[in-house]
Formats: C-alpha cells, structure tokens, sequence
C-alpha cells in the first residue's frame, strides 16, 4: 500500500475546502486535499452564484450581512476573473409587505453595504426586463460568482505552490492512535488503497462531515436542507434581480455567463436522502410562478435544466432540533469538544465566506500546530485575477483565433489565457460551439485543473452548459480525454455515456418545448445513430463469451 | 392553386408518399422547411430490427406479421403485412432509377457499424455501408482499416475500434485506424480543423482530387483489405465515387455514419427529391404550414407563413410534419399538441411521465411513442374527435410506435407514406 506523509490533511473539495488547502499553503505549510468526486461537485456548485451584497441577510441577519459585504469587498479584489460585478437590485411587488423596504435600507446601513433607493424609472432602465409595476427599487452591491472557477483557483493556487489534490478519492477510514488522530486510508477511483499520515485532519466536507465523523464515533449532526434552481437558456437580465420581502422560495434571479438562474426553494430532507436529491416538479410550478413575477414572461423563455443542492446547518452539542442549530459559520476543535485530538470541523457558512471560514480555519490549524504566520488570502489574488485583462490587447495578441474565443477563454481564465490559447489550428479550434471551448482549453483543463471524467470538464470550462447541453462536443470531448488523459477508449465511451446520463438529470425535470425537441435530438444520436445505451450489453456479452 | 395531394413535410415520409403519388399521375405538391430527419439519420432504413426482449430480429416480416395480429394501434397493423412488402419494394426501386442502390439480402435484417464501434440492425443499406463483397471479406477475416481524416473533429476512430474489438463477431480480425491529410485538397482559409462532413464530402465530388485522395487511402490503409471512412463521399454522384475510389485503391471501402450533417441522410434526401421532382411533383421548400381550414370534417385549405394569404388547396392532404424534433408535434409546460389542425394525439398528461428515468433506459421514453391517432385509414382525429377524412398523418407524428428502441423508424415512413398514397389514388380514381 502507498503511504503519503503530510502537515495537514484536508477533507472536502468544495470552496471551503480548496480555500482552506490554499490559506495552509500560503502559510508555508504542506497539506494534502481529498475530494469524493470532483472539486465544487458538492454544495460550492449547486447555488445561484450569487455575490452577496449582505443586503438579503441586513434585516434579520446583521452578522452575515456584514460578513458578506466585507468578503465581497475582498473577492472583488482577489478573484474578480470569477465574478461578474453586475450590481443588485431589491424590487418591490404590489402584494408584498411595502414596510420591508426601509427595513433593508435600515439594516444595510447598520451593516455598512452600500444601498440605495432608485426610482422605479431607474430600475427599468438598470433592467428593462423588469416588472414595470414595481412599486420601489433599491441599488445594491450584489454581484455573481462562479463557484466552479472560484474553487478551481484556490485548487490551482495551492498545487502550484505544493500542495496535493486527490479528486474521486474517498475517505475510507480515519486512522487514530488512543486519541489522536494520525491520518486516513483512502480509496481513489480506480479502487487503489493508501494511506495518508498527518497528525492535523481539517474536515471541510459539509454536510457529508456527519457521516465522516461517525466512523470515530463522533457525533456532529447535520439538518440538511434542499434548495432547487432552475436554469434558463438566455440571459434575460444583467442586474441580479431580488424580491424585497422576508426571504422565501422564488424570489431571486441571477444572470451568469450566458443564461439567467431562477432561485430558489428551501426543504427540509432527511440526512439518509443527501445522495439522491431530485427535484421536484412542484418546486418547477413555484421557481416559474415566482419568477414571473419579476420578469414577465420569463416562464416562457427555454428552461434549460433544474438542478438543487444541500444547505447544511449544523446542531453543535448533538441537539436535534431548535435553537442550537446555528446557521453561520461553525468551527469545531474536537479536541475540545470530544477529547479527539488533531481534529478540526469547519461547516456551515455560505459560499460567500469560504474565504473567512479557511482563515479561521487555518488560524486554528497553525495555533495548533505552533505556526506563527498570518493569513495572506486576502490579499493574494488568485491565479486568473493576478492581471487585470485587457479585452482589446488580448485579442490583438491572438491575431488568427476568433474574438468571441479568445474574450470567452479570457472570461473563464483570466490572464492564464496566455496558458491556454495557442495559434496552432488544431489547438484553437472550437469544441464546444455554444460555449466557446478550444481543444486548448481542454487540453488545459484535463492536464492542469484535476479533471477526471467529462462532468468535471464542465465544471471547468463550460463545455455542455448551453442550449444543446452537449449535442455534439459530449463525442468530442469523449476523443480528446483519450487523446489527452490517460483514459482508454473503451473508458472514455463510458465517460461519455456518464456524462449525457448526468445532464439528463437536469434536463428531465424540465422537459418540455425546445428543451424536448433538443433531448429527442440527443436521442436520436446517441441511442439512434451510434447506439451509446447498447454498449454495456455489448461488453457483457463479450465477457459472457469469454468465459 | 388546386392539386390532387399537398403534403406537409418533405422527410421520409412525405418524400414517399410524393413519389407513389405523382407516379401514378397525380398533381402532387410538397411543402417544406427544406431539412428533415434524414440530415441526421444514419441513411440506413430499419424495418423491425429489435423484438420487445431488445434481442434482434433476422426475419423482420415474419415478426410484423405475428406482432400486428396482437400491437393493433401500431401503424404497421394499420397498413398490413402486404402493403408494407409492396412500399420496401416500391422505395428501392425508386431509388435504384436514381442510382442510389439499396443493398438488402432476401428480406432478412443485417447490421452496420456506428460511429461507437455498436452494431445497429437494419433493412436497407447503401451499398457503401453494407454489400455482399464486404460480407464475404468480413467472414474471411480480413483486416480492417479505420480511417480518419486528420483534424476531424466529429469521428474517433480509436472509439470505434475499441468497441469493434469487444464484439463477438470481431474475434481475430485485426482493426487498426489511421489519419489521412487532406490539407493539400483544401482551398479556403477556414480551419480545416473545423470542417464539417459537407466541407469534406466536397473535395470528394471533386473529381480530380480522386486520385490523390486514392493514393492517401492506399497508403493509410497498408496491407489491410477492407477501409472504412467516415460517410464522406459525395452526396451528389456518391455511386460514380464510390467505385472509382474502390478501382483505384483496389480496396473494399466502406463507410460509417458520423455526427449530424449526415452525408447518408442527406445523399437520400437529394435522391428522393430528385426522382420527385422527375415524376413532375412540385416541391416547395423554405417555407412553414401554419394553419389550415377545417370545415364538417374536411380540410379546406392550409396557409403558410410566408404566403399567409395564398389558400393553398387540394382533394387530398397529407401530415408527415415529422414528431417534437421536426415540429410536427410541440409540447409546452403542461401540454402536447399538434400545431397545425389541433389534431388529438395520444400522450400522458401529467408532464412527469413523459420521460424514463434514465436516459439509456432499455425501455426507452414515452415521449417517443406519442404522436397524433388515427384510424385504420390513416385519418386523424380532430379535437373534437372528428376524424378528418380528407387528410392522412404519416411517419414519426403518429402514436404507438418508438422508432428507435423497435428500430422501425424508416419503415413506418415509407410503409404508412405509400399506405396514404394508395388511399388519395384510390380517392381521386373515384371522384372521377
């Protein structure tokens, strides 16, 4: 069996957990980062990608308001190639509560986030789409964030600067000698054993951290919660448009590269469900209904998939329910608390303060460890955001690749297009035709960004996230992971039928209009013109024959 | 404008039904948007290819037979054992005249390679993609290039002969693939990195180009008998190519299906046109029915959207507007229609039983067998539930039949559009 020694093992691949990864490396110290499947797979990714302002939290939530708008602040600085900085705006309805508006004006003034009321004439020309019988508008400072580059830079960051990242790798045991921890025995994708010593595990893992902690028998329950979002062909505002009134379901659309996000509900699930969420065609009803009353006729437009995620909220001293659950950030030193020593549970939080949560994180990790050095991530801006590009000069500098290629690649990289983007024909032409992806960026993503299957290429560089949701570059992208990776054909097959199977979950629940003609058109191809559903039978039968 | 047939749709369907009509005489008019299904099917027609087990059938109109007398909804039972026989035998002799030979081998199913390297069970082959020669140097054993043309980007060889290996049927034959450079052919400064099938299929029909391009495959191809391409040559003169290319390589080539546009469908397409348009049928393309006049059962008139004024009439209509993907059917939050008459089609109402679970489901989706009802007549009903007797649905808007998990999608087209076609002869024979 392989062993691996390291400082500090980080559990989780989500933002918090890279983030975490990262603010150690920065800090000289070496660290090891295990993810279950791919980075942001988890929590960080299903979101809206929302840059909070803090003003959606400023009238019940003071503390996370001002949590959020200073973090907000910092991201701008420290990954601005992953954010958008598209303004906020909180409208509101003629039947909601009109005293809600001061309340958010009230709040965020006490939390120190820039709002401003605008006449309703200003917020049509802010966002045309808007409902026109808005009765007020407020100006935030929301923006968006996309949680895939965000936790794809941290990752990047930490790798180039030492650390190790190992995706599709589970946890299988953690190792434990009396009462301290000494590490943990891990299961990698081609079912491979090793063992990792450390005497430092920071479990980032969210609200898969219960049944982590369980197998050392500690006891840290989690109140999973699912939030659907559903997504919508075209970008039909710039501004993030939010509903002014006491958070509940429907009431936020984000816009974000090229389709607009419609947000989102809120359900409680049982713990024994978090791997088999699904939306439900009720939530679609609301997150239409809702949404259409911000943007009329949005629930017209091409819906293009739905997808939900899992908010955990964390009971601290094992209550089951009430008033300790706590809805912000959660650290835990479980030497403290269960007598398990090397052993730290950073949960709860927002995507928001994945920043904060690793710095707080990693200040208890070095005081733990005796480490004297101060966190830097709020001041080291993060590969992509280390330049501020120029559109026009890095076109100039591409002479032969098509604008609208070399601004996309700009767009999901920052100034790492440099890295990316090559003159050689092969290498710049275009895979995915909705998104913009070279073979280069592929290349890239595959060789440099921990990407293991065609799913975790979409989280990477957008490849099948537009309208025909990988009608064509799904086969292509299929040839170059064999071209590429270490992938075999036969295994870059199963990739491919992998990948149509898990946009297919998005797609079914909104399956109607285009969105049913396009989906009759990805099965003609793949079941009617190259047969991809046959393929285990014709292995099987292979094997059958074998024997 | 006043005809004997006016047909909605310019697919498979449509084309057959076009052709039975204005060979026998008819003043028959096509309306179309110009493309079809056919632009992305494999160019191969199936007739029954999958029993309800998913286990292959060799004698496809032995199992027709016996499946109709039990499956009364499904279009073959509406159309009947004999005249399904008659329409494959009248839709390859059709196109015989317009030198696209089709290559089927006594009535019996046989397959051809996908892109993926699966095999698919058909009827009817272009003799490209199946023919004797290549079955016999197949049984023999002979060895197989898989060639591409360097910088494609719509086949992976390795793909394909990565699971040709894990078939039975493959078991000590020797596959390899190989790149060909066409980069000397290409005249234009756009990416040959980017080309599409068409792109290449083009410097195919370019007659002097074949030599060199002989040359290239001989040389790729080594001491291996047999060469597959991606389906590339020419959509216009593919007969000539295709033996020319066989001559002077002194090789078996044979080609596969690729991502859509295919060069298959298309080169279908244009064959079927063609011998339309010699039979004196009148094709109009570009252009979308949008509504029509339904009066005491009967359609009237049908209007275009570029042409909203002009009625276009005729004794006889007929629907191959094809099913969601075509438009012929259209689905929206809660409901499915037919956009043209609001014909009554069957499907489940609640939304979430359109699908199946997964999208590989050996079952398939429900989705892919609804469509519009008819009678035995092929009439439709109306919303109503009226049937409408001067019109007739075909091809891939009917109900009750999934083309693709049956393998069954060509013969319905062709069997149903002969089957309206005998029915509007019929018709006009007793008017006069």
């Amino acid at each position: 069996m392989k062993k691996l020694k390291t400082e500090v093992i980080v559990i989780g691949g989500g933002a918090t957990g890279t983030g975490t990864l990262r603010d150690l490396t920065l800090r000289g110290i070496k660290a090891v980062l295990i993810e279950k499947d791919d980075l942001a797979s988890g929590t960080t990714g299903r979101n809206h990608g929302l840059l909070h302002s803090g003003a959606r939290y400023a009238v019940k939530d003071l503390e996370s308001a001002r949590e959020c708008i200073s973090e907000n602040k910092i991201l701008k600085k420290i990954a601005h190639h992953t954010i958008e900085d598209t303004g906020g705006l909180f409208v509101t309805l003629p039947e909601d509560d009109p005293t809600y508006h001061n309340q958010l004006l009230e709040g965020c003034r006490f939390a120190g986030i820039k709002a401003k009321e605008i006449s309703i004439k200003e917020a049509l020309k802010l966002e045309p789409n808007l409902n026109s019988n808005i009765l007020s508008a407020i100006k935030v400072p929301d923006g968006t964030i996309d949680p895939f580059r965000l936790s794809s830079a941290n990752a990047l960051d930490a790798k180039e600067k030492g650390a190790k990242i190992f995706t599709h790798t589970k946890v299988v045991k953690i190792l434990k000698e009396n009462s301290q921890i000494t590490g943990v025995q891990c299961k990698n994708c081609n079912n491979e054993i090793f063992e990792i010593h450390s005497k430092l595990i920071i479990n980032a893992s969210g609200v898969w951290g219960q049944e982590l902690l369980k197998t050392i028998d500690v006891d840290l329950k989690m109140f999973p919660s699912k939030g659907s979002m559903l997504i919508i062909d075209y970008r039909v505002n710039n501004v993030v448009v939010n509903r002014c009134r006491v958070p509940s379901d429907g009431d936020i659309i984000v816009p974000g590269d090229t389709v607009s996000l419609l947000g989102t509900t809120s359900r409680k699930i049982d713990y024994k469900d978090i791997e088999k969420l699904e939306v439900d065609p009720d939530e679609i009803d609301v997150l239409l209904a809702d949404s259409e009353k911000l943007i009329p006729n949005v629930s017209k437009t091409r819906s293009l998939r739905a997808y939900c995620g899992v908010r955990p909220l964390v009971a601290i001293s094992g209550e089951t329910a009430g008033r300790d659950i706590s809805r912000g950030i959660v650290l835990v030193d479980h030497e403290e608390r269960d007598e398990v020593k090397g052993l730290i549970t950073i949960a709860g939080g927002k995507l928001m303060t994945f920043r904060l949560m690793a710095e707080m994180t990693t200040d208890l990790a070095c005081k733990k460890l005796n480490i004297k050095k101060k966190c830097k991530t709020h001041k080291i801006p993060l590969p992509g955001s280390q330049k501020k590009q120029k559109i026009r000069q890095t076109i100039k500098s591409f002479i032969g690749i098509s604008s609208s290629v070399v601004t996309s690649t700009m767009h999901r990289h920052g100034e790492r297009v440099y890295n990316i983007l090559k003159k050689d024909k092969k290498n710049s032409r275009i895979i995915c035709e909705c998104e913009m992806v070279t073979e280069g960026e592929i290349e890239y993503a595959i060789k440099k960004l921990d990407v293991k299957n065609i799913v975790d290429l979409r989280r990477r560089t957008r490849i099948g996230m537009g309208p025909c949701q990988g009608e064509l570059c799904a086969y292509r992208s299929a040839g170059l992971f064999r071209e590429y990776s270490k992938k075999t054909s036969e295994e870059s097959i199963i990739l491919l039928e992998n990948f149509l199977e898990e946009r297919w979950k998005g797609i079914k629940p909104v399956l109607w209009g285009d969105g049913l003609r396009e989906s009759e058109f990805t099965y003609w191809i793949y079941q009617g013109l190259f047969g991809l559903g046959d393929i285990n039978q014709n292995n099987k039968k292979t094997k059958g024959g074998k024997k | 404008m006043n005809y004997d047939c006016l047909i909605v749709g310019g697919g498979l369907a449509g084309l057959t039904c076009g052709i039975k009509c204005a060979s026998e005489g008819l003043r028959t008019a096509i309306l179309t948007g110009g493309m079809s299904s056919l632009h992305y099917s494999s160019g191969s027609i199936d007739l029954f290819g999958f029993d309800t087990n998913k286990s292959i059938i060799d004698k496809p109109y032995d199992y027709i037979k016996e499946y109709i007398k039990t499956n009364k909804e499904h279009p073959y039972a509406k159309v009947g054992l004999k005249t399904i026989k008659e329409a494959m035998i009248f839709f390859q002799s059709e196109l015989e005249k317009v030198n696209l030979p089709l290559y089927n081998i006594k009535d019996t199913n046989h397959y051809h390679f996908t892109g993926l390297g699966t095999t698919k069970t058909t009827y009817f082959s272009q003799e490209s993609v199946f023919n004797d020669n290549f079955k016999k140097a197949f049984l023999e054993k002979r060895k197989i290039a898989v060639l591409n043309f360097e910088g494609y980007r719509d086949f992976h060889p390795e793909l394909t002969v990565s699971q040709l290996k894990n078939n039975p049927e493959f078991q000590g034959i020797e596959v390899f693939t190989e790149d060909i450079d066409l980069s000397k052919f290409i005249k234009t400064p756009k990416n040959l990195h980017e080309f599409r099938s068409i792109d290449i299929a083009r410097i195919f029909e370019t007659e002097k180009y074949l030599p060199g391009i002989a040359e290239l495959i001989k040389k790729a191809a080594g001491d291996a008998k047999i060469v597959s391409l991606p389906a590339f040559i020419s959509i216009n003169n593919y007969k000539e190519i295709h033996q020319k290319l066989e001559k002077m390589t002194g090789l078996l080539i044979y080609e596969i299906p690729t991502l859509p546009p295919s060069i298959l469908g298309l080169r279908m397409d244009k064959a079927l046109k063609t011998r339309f348009a010699a039979l004196g049928g009148e094709l109009s393309l570009g252009d979308k029915v949008d509504n029509g006049e339904i009066e005491n059962n009967q359609i009237n008139y049908i209007n275009t959207l570029n042409n909203g004024d002009t009625k276009h009439k005729a004794n006889f209509y007929v629907l191959a507007s094809g099913s969601f993907f075509s438009g012929g059917l259209t689905s929206s939050y809660n409901c499915m229609k037919e956009p043209i008459f609001d014909l009554k089609i069957k499907n489940d109402s609640n939304r979430n039983k359109w699908f199946s679970k997964k999208f590989f489901e050996k079952k398939g989706h429900p989705f892919m067998k609804y469509g519009v009802e008819t009678n035995k007549k092929l009439n439709p009903n109306n919303i109503n539930n009226k049937s409408v007797k001067n019109l007739f649905c075909v091809g891939s808007i009917l109900s009750d039949y999934d083309p693709i998990i049956e393998g069954s999608g060509g013969g319905v087209a062709i069997a149903t559009g002969y089957q309206a076609a005998l029915n509007i002869i019929k018709g006009i024979k007793n008017k006069k």
